[in-house]
């Protein structure tokens, strides 16, 4: 093994180990000091995964443990989520639930590279595990704990299910896209997070689940790839319906998870790459914030603007009638189920964390197709 | 497939109908299952994770009351559990698969149980009926990574489940003190029901 491709393969295994370090650095420090290190640990966290993903540690077409582009760049966006909430969250005094975030996208990426789909649920259910006793250990909070643990491995037991019926068969595929469904938390079929610490756990949770989607299509087949549809397009068009009332906000959250999981379902993978970057950086509790509205809605510029114009042009050698339903139900939502139109109009924010994410989502809509256009994927 | 197999689902329906009371039941079947196609370390480890997910939730049940949840689910759920066992087989039949799927039926009457049960306790039964069927089904069609994965599954809703329980259940331990402590009291308050 040449130089260049053993210190490629150290820094691939160094991304992997990076969060973790990241978590036990952060959890050790004194609360006054550990926001400001959690987001230097994070942002070289971003360098290490943009240099893992373009020097990969296989050469040629030679197989390997990491040799898919796609996962590769969805570890990219899984790191940069991880540094905008560290961005965007005040100092927490609990030690474990400030390195949680860590813990998470460190087992989402994990998850993401075991070698097979069936490991890569187990090492999310760890996660999840994981982050359901951090956030139950105050009083009052079993219920919830339960409440997550239950749809959670619901979510599981149902994509394992699926795996052990034959390849192919209409059954393994629907039983495998609703425990995906359910796992990605798309509402209103599985929505199970409740309070703002459980972006903590569900962002990386549901963006390595989405990942994850990409890897059981072979195994699912045609039935897997309608269902995700499916349920993606349902998903958009009961956004369009519940218009902007504050209780179905859940709703416009998942507004780009849906669109990933029809971009999975179509085969359009760098599409649902662009979602699934506007979810890691706009998802989650962020909806109330006028650049989020923007990214949710998929407004220009920004990756899931990208990813719309990426989705729609598969979708047309898909199925027409599909893709003119998802342009209604897209303009219908867009119409109808943007919040607050006037922090909508706010293009550049005053926060930090905002312009990070604005900034970040913008590169990504014109590098992700250019690196497409150059092969990369 | 062996008449063991058929019988996991029926007593897995028995969970759905009357609780957690029937889950020993269900692992001891799914052990004895998975044992009578042989004695290959698959199966022995299987065997083995399915009495780990059964017993224990009994005995620790035994130290805490009685879940008192008011179910407003209706008797017809034992009988949606029993439809969607026919389509499961309706389905598989027409994909080609000769093989009665015992394991998948024994996770869909579980997963009814999850779904359609408020009680707290019913559910964590119905979990663990899920994962009894993912085990079968995984000894049954030979697949160890899946049959890990799911032993993996079982062991966080058997810890996490227990913990959410012990944390909102009380104890039986402290019932019979207090009822005590009512008896020897009871009288000088000025009379009893008893």
């Amino acid at each position: 093994m040449s130089a260049g491709m053993e210190a490629a393969v150290f820094l691939a295994a160094l991304a992997f180990v990076w969060p973790f370090l990241g978590a036990v650095v952060v959890a050790a420090l004194p609360a006054p000091h550990s926001r400001e290190v959690a987001i230097w640990m994070a942002a070289l966290g971003c360098v290490l995964s943009v240099i893992v993903f373009t020097f990969p540690s296989v050469g040629g077409g030679a197989s390997g443990w990491d040799d898919d582009p796609v996962q590769r760049a969805g570890r990219v966006m899984l790191a940069f989520g991880l540094l905008l909430m560290v961005l965007e969250n005040g100092i927490q005094p609990d030690r474990l639930l400030r390195s949680l975030p860590h813990v998470c996208t460190a087992l989402a990426g994990l998850a993401c590279v075991a070698p097979e789909p069936a490991v890569g649920l187990g090492i999310l259910e760890l996660a999840l595990a994981w982050g359901v006793f951090v956030f139950t250990r105050p009083a009052g909070q079993a219920k919830t704990g339960w409440g997550l643990i239950r749809t959670g491995s619901v979510g599981t037991v149902l994509v394992l299910s699926g795996l052990l019926l034959p390849q192919g068969s209409v059954v393994s595929g629907l039983m495998m896209a609703c425990g995906l469904v359910i796992l990605t938390g798309l509402a209103p079929f599985g929505q199970f997070w409740r309070d703002e610490n459980d972006s903590f756990l569900f962002l990386p949770f549901a963006g390595a689940s989405i990942l994850l989607a990409m890897r059981l299509r072979g195994h699912g087949g045609m039935a897997f790839e309608m269902a995700l549809v499916a349920a993606g397009l349902v998903s958009v068009w009961l956004t369009a319906c519940a218009g902007r009332s504050r209780d179905r906000q859940r709703l416009f959250r998942t507004f780009p998870s849906a669109l990933a999981l029809m971009a999975v379902g179509v085969e359009a993978d760098v599409a649902a790459l662009l979602f699934l970057c506007g979810w890691c950086l706009a998802g989650g509790n962020r909806s109330g914030r006028g650049w989020a509205v923007n990214v949710l809605a998929c407004f220009p510029p920004g990756a899931p603007f990208v990813g719309c114009l990426l989705l729609l042009s598969v979708m047309t050698d898909w199925s027409w009638s599909v893709a003119v339903l998802t342009v209604c139900g897209i303009l219908a939502a867009v119409l109808r189920a943007v919040p607050d139109r006037e922090a909508a109009r706010l293009f550049w924010p005053e926060d930090t964390a905002g312009r990070v994410a604005c900034s970040v989502l913008t590169v990504m809509g014109f590098l992700v197709p250019l690196a497409m256009m150059l092969g990369a994927f | 497939m062996t008449l063991l197999a058929i019988l996991v689902p029926l007593v897995a329906l028995c969970v759905v109908a009357r609780g957690v009371g029937f889950l020993l039941l269900v692992g001891v079947v799914t052990a004895l299952a998975m044992l009578v196609d042989g004695l290959a370390p698959l199966q022995e480890v299987g065997a083995g994770l399915a009495l780990l997910f059964a017993i224990p939730p009994q005995v620790f049940l035994a130290r805490y009351q009685h879940d008192a949840t008011l179910e407003r689910s209706g008797a017809a759920v034992p009988f949606f559990a029993l439809g969607l066992m026919v389509l499961l087989l309706l389905a598989c039949g027409r994909a080609g698969s000769t093989v009665f799927p015992a394991g998948l039926c024994t996770m869909v009457a579980g997963l009814v149980a999850v779904v359609c049960r408020q009680s707290m306790v019913w559910q964590w039964a119905g979990l663990l009926t899920c994962i009894e069927g993912v085990l079968l089904s995984a000894v049954l069609g030979r697949q160890p990574v899946v049959l890990g994965v799911a032993a993996l599954a079982g062991a966080v809703v058997l810890l996490l489940g227990g913990m959410c329980i012990h944390r909102i259940m009380p104890r039986l331990v402290a019932v019979r003190a207090a009822g005590r402590h009512g008896r020897r009291t009871g009288p000088a308050g000025g009379g009893s029901n008893t």
